[in-house]
């Protein structure tokens, strides 16, 4: 082995960027399941609620390779904890879309106004750009390391991490629109139960994605 | 008198130095644009091998003498057996630490190890009053200075350059505009270094005025006309890695007649003691090196490159993605330009030391994504254990010589 090799190590970027593209596709998954359920097609809605939970596992294995990988034994251009920090935040937004598949899966027969569907089938909208948007930003990450830390890509970057802001402060005012109405649309309590738990998993997803949108912001500044 | 069969001995020995060299060193010179895709591995090879054979066989001569007088004092050995026998050693000690370091992927210094060997054999023969220890001294500083200055370099180049071109609001704009500046100071540097290290000219101010500016200015002019007609009007980043590519070829091009013409003097510097001495006696020490040893060193490292370095190259090119054209760019630059500085000063500095010195400036800058720490650690020691190790290695070689032989 030639030493050259080893002295370059593995950049972290490379990983991050497939994480978040198995992330992003967890969470396309997860909105194919909630149009399926919405329409009140359980079966085939289990199997994409199945789907999500094995794309949650493969995030998982990417995940623990990576903190394998990034130790205190490698230089890097932005700090290790931050790295951790973000990977953790964004292996969470898989998590959370693994919750909402797991509470559509605990019950086969809904009784809920046409209204709470759609509500909850834009908080999936919602929650897909999020994801997106996690992606794009470390992503440009790689560009903020590759140009030097240039202040027009870290401008860039910004750019991006407000976007994510703006998508979770959409999908709080959604959340509790929802509240509203379950509590006061006379839900039996085990709908009722149901329903505000997917739509709390749901934001959850943007949630996440904004903390890890705030660790690339910590990322930038050393 | 090749027929002489320690003469015979040391030319296989000097050819197993050269190899060596070729293997370990030449390959280190030409990663850094392997790495970054400037050129394949292929290419790498055959540019590496021409060129330095080309420059040990048309500049390797004055170094040559370094070896073979500046470490031990010679005329504290009055029989010309010693000096067979210690050269003998002095080339297995170098090349079997070389041959280890290069198993294990470890930069080390050729001429590090040949002096190791050289002052093995002379500690055992005379004690340690024989060693011109001002020079270790200086090799010594060499060790620690070469990786630092390296590193504060490349750091402020790469701050610089990417200050000047990666950083601007128009990118396109501003690497239309800089590039040409920076390749033309590289250029500079490369003219200036071809007439200190290469033609061994001795002054720095000449270098500098006759081939330095000249080079700079031509290649400066010709950029940015080219730059005018044609800019990869791509990614602004693809588009200045596209520009530094091309300037890389020729960067680690320089580097390999450099190489060749100061390293192949650590393999037939002995030889070329030992032909002398069987020739004519001890008063053949001050006869000059032949053409022919010269041509055989340059052969040797060429075969080291082809047969070994090809395979190192290989690697590197499929590993190391994580080096664009303007890191590997900046690495060149630094390197050749602290060598530069350093031969002027009179500082005896270790290319390859400080292209890893340089590696970890970059690094510094926030500009390689992850470099390994621990790798780093090993190298140093490697610094460190070189000339201790080829030192025993030829002491226990000579000892064994002296007993069966002597």
């Amino acid at each position: 082995m030639q030493v050259w090799t080893k002295l370059f190590a593995k950049s972290p970027f490379k990983p991050l960027i497939k994480h978040a593209e198995v992330v992003v596709q967890t969470v396309e998954t997860l909105e194919k399941a909630l149009d399926l359920w919405a329409q009140g097609n359980y079966e085939e809605m289990k199997k994409y609620a199945i789907e999500v939970d094995r794309l949650e596992d493969v995030a998982d294995r990417i995940k623990m390779e990576l903190r394998n990988s990034v130790t205190s034994k490698l230089l890097m251009p932005v700090q290790r904890t931050d790295i951790l920090e973000y990977l953790h935040m964004q292996d969470k937004v898989a998590d959370a879309a693994e919750d909402t598949a797991k509470w559509l899966l605990v019950k086969k027969e809904i009784n809920v106004p046409q209204e709470v569907k759609d509500l909850i089938l834009k908080m999936g909208r919602e929650s897909i750009k999020a994801a997106k948007l996690v992606y794009e930003a470390i992503r440009q990450m790689d560009t903020v390391v590759e140009s030097g830390f240039s202040d027009a890509e870290i401008e860039k970057e910004y750019e991006i991490i407000k976007q994510i802001e703006d998508v979770e402060s959409k999908i709080d005012g959604l959340d509790t629109k929802l509240m509203e109405l379950v509590l006061n649309n006379n839900l039996s309590w085990a709908d009722g139960l149901y329903i505000l738990n997917i739509a709390r998993t749901l934001s959850n997803i943007s949630d996440k994605a904004k903390d890890a949108a705030e660790r690339i912001r910590i990322m930038m500044n050393k | 008198m090749i027929a002489d069969p320690w003469v015979f001995f040391t030319i296989i020995l000097g050819l197993a130095m050269a190899w060596a060299i070729g293997a370990n060193d030449a390959a280190n010179s030409m990663s850094t644009a392997v790495g970054a895709g400037a050129i394949t591995p292929k290419q790498a090879v055959l540019i590496a091998g021409v060129l330095e054979f080309t420059g040990a066989y048309f500049f390797g001569k004055s170094v040559t003498e370094t070896i073979r007088k500046g470490i031990i004092d010679p005329s504290r050995i009055n029989d010309p057996n010693v000096l067979i026998y210690g050269s003998i050693a002095a080339l297995l000690g170098a090349t079997i630490w070389l041959i280890i370091a290069t198993k294990y992927g470890l930069p080390v210094s050729t001429t590090h190890s040949i002096i190791g060997g050289i002052v093995g054999y002379g500690i055992v023969y005379a004690g340690t009053s024989i060693v011109n220890w001002s020079k270790m001294a200086k090799v010594v500083m060499s060790w620690i200075l070469s990786p630092i200055v390296g590193a504060i370099f490349a750091f402020l180049v790469f701050k610089a350059l990417s200050k000047t071109v990666l950083q601007s609001k128009n990118p396109i704009k501003s690497a239309k505009r800089w590039s040409p500046f920076w390749i033309g100071l590289a250029f500079v540097v490369i003219g200036t270094m071809f007439y200190i290290k290469v033609l061994h000219g001795k002054s720095l101010v000449i270098g500098f005025l006759k081939f330095g500016i000249p080079t700079g200015v031509v290649t400066f002019v010709i950029t940015s006309l080219i730059l005018r007609v044609r800019f990869p009007n791509v990614d602004p980043y693809l588009g200045a890695e596209a520009i530094f590519k091309r300037v890389q070829v020729m960067t680690s091009g320089y580097v390999a007649l450099a190489h060749g013409a100061n390293d192949v003097a650590n393999a037939i510097g002995p030889v070329a003691a030992v032909y002398t001495i069987a020739t004519m006696g001890m008063a053949g020490a001050k006869v000059p090196v032949p053409r022919w040893i010269l041509a055989l060193g340059g052969l040797g490292i060429a075969i080291g490159v082809a047969t070994y370095g090809y395979r190192v190259m290989e690697t590197v090119g499929k590993k190391i993605t994580e080096l664009t054209n303007t890191r590997g760019f900046t690495i060149d630059f630094s390197a050749a330009t602290v060598v530069l500085i350093a031969s002027w000063l009179g500082m005896p500095i270790s290319t390859t030391h400080t292209v890893v010195g340089a590696v970890i400036g970059v690094g510094l800058a926030r500009g390689i994504k992850a470099i390994n720490k621990d790798i780093v650690k090993d190298i140093v020691i490697s610094w460190f254990v070189t000339v201790p190790t080829a030192g025993i290695i030829s002491a226990v070689i000579f000892k064994v010589l002296m007993l069966i032989v002597g």
